[in-house]
């Protein structure tokens, strides 16, 4: 694991800004029917927390406490969500991607909702899951090993 | 509803100055930790000109996706790189080659720009029946905000495939990375 040193100010601004930024995701995300936002951007200010939290505390750290299974498994249910709605669609009689057509009321409205739902799923599980493997290194051996070699070539390491 | 203000408003102006000059100052910067920052201000700038312009929705997008998660990839990222030595913030030598080529691009570019409808051109595409239909249809159905119902409702195709192509990129990262388990 790559040492890393916390910052009493970094780590209590990320512990504060946090849960106002996941609240807004999730508000993004939920009420993209009526206001502004949806699955993308919800999905992907969702992403961003969890990102906010590997800045503030370490990203080996922060990649070693998030479930790897629940990840993968919200990176594919978008597809998963989508694909059954749309299917859903042609199952009551409708045709393929007809959100109009099941038989509760506001079918357009809940159908919607369960699609951007599914999306934000995905794209906030993408997000993280693109972050940590850019980071490099997501098991912590595979780091900083490459580049190493780099070292002596003038400036500064980061 | 209200309308945009004309490109003449002092505030779009100075925001597409902004824009043009931390555009610049990416390409002058010659520590890529500066010019990563200041390309997140450049995000910042166009997503608070989407709002001047009424697109909160793609306000949104920006302010997240490009000041935010982009950023945040590139800091990832520069890690494996070494900062520049010497004084000199701004690398201020630039190749004739590059500015002809630059050239070339934006004149092609702002050769098609006449080819556009004129702002507000009543007989422009996008006041065709359609948008017409969009309008009336997603309230009447309970989706107020019409973008989530262009995105879902009426073009669900399209967006069904940007949710494939954005899981893609997931399982893309772990095929580059030689890795089939998270």
């Amino acid at each position: 694991m790559r040492p890393y040193t916390d910052s009493v100010v970094v780590t209590k601004t990320v512990r504060a800004v946090v849960p106002f930024v996941l609240t807004f995701g999730l508000f993004t995300l939920l009420h993209g029917t009526s206001s502004v936002g949806g699955g993308f951007q919800g999905g992907v200010i969702l992403g961003a927390a969890v990102v906010t939290v590997a800045f503030g505390f370490g990203l080996d750290q922060t990649w070693r406490v998030l479930d790897k299974a629940l990840l993968t498994a919200l990176a594919a249910s978008g597809v998963l969500v989508f694909g059954a709605v749309a299917y859903a669609g042609l199952a009551v009689g409708g045709s393929f991607l007809r959100l109009d057509a099941f038989p509760v009321p506001k079918s357009t409205v809940y159908a919607t909702e369960l699609v951007e739902v599914g999306i934000g799923a995905t794209v906030a599980g993408v997000v993280v899951v693109l972050f940590f493997e850019l980071a490099g290194g997501t098991d912590g051996t595979n780091g900083n090993e490459g580049a190493e070699g780099t070292d002596g070539e003038g400036g500064d390491r980061r | 509803m209200t309308t945009a203000p004309p490109a003449t408003d002092p505030l779009a102006v100075a925001l597409l100055a902004l824009v043009v000059a931390v555009a610049v100052l990416v390409a002058l910067f010659r520590d890529v930790l500066a010019a990563v920052v200041v390309f997140a201000a450049y995000s910042l700038g166009l997503a608070v000109l989407w709002v001047v312009y009424r697109a909160p929705d793609v306000a949104l997008t920006e302010a997240a996706v490009g000041a935010g998660v982009t950023t945040s990839l590139f800091l990832v990222a520069i890690r494996r790189t070494v900062r520049p030595t010497g004084e000199r913030a701004l690398s201020l030598g630039v190749r004739p080659r590059s500015v002809v080529a630059a050239g070339l691009v934006g004149g092609l570019l702002l050769w098609t720009v006449p080819a556009l409808p004129a702002v507000g051109d009543p007989n422009a595409p996008a006041f065709g029946p359609v948008p017409e239909f969009y309008l009336t249809d997603a309230p009447e159905r309970g989706v107020t905000n019409v973008v989530t119902a262009v995105l879902v409702v009426y073009r669900g195709f399209d967006t069904f495939g940007e949710v494939v192509v954005v899981f893609a990129a997931a399982v893309a990262v772990l095929v580059a990375t030689h890795r089939e388990v998270l």
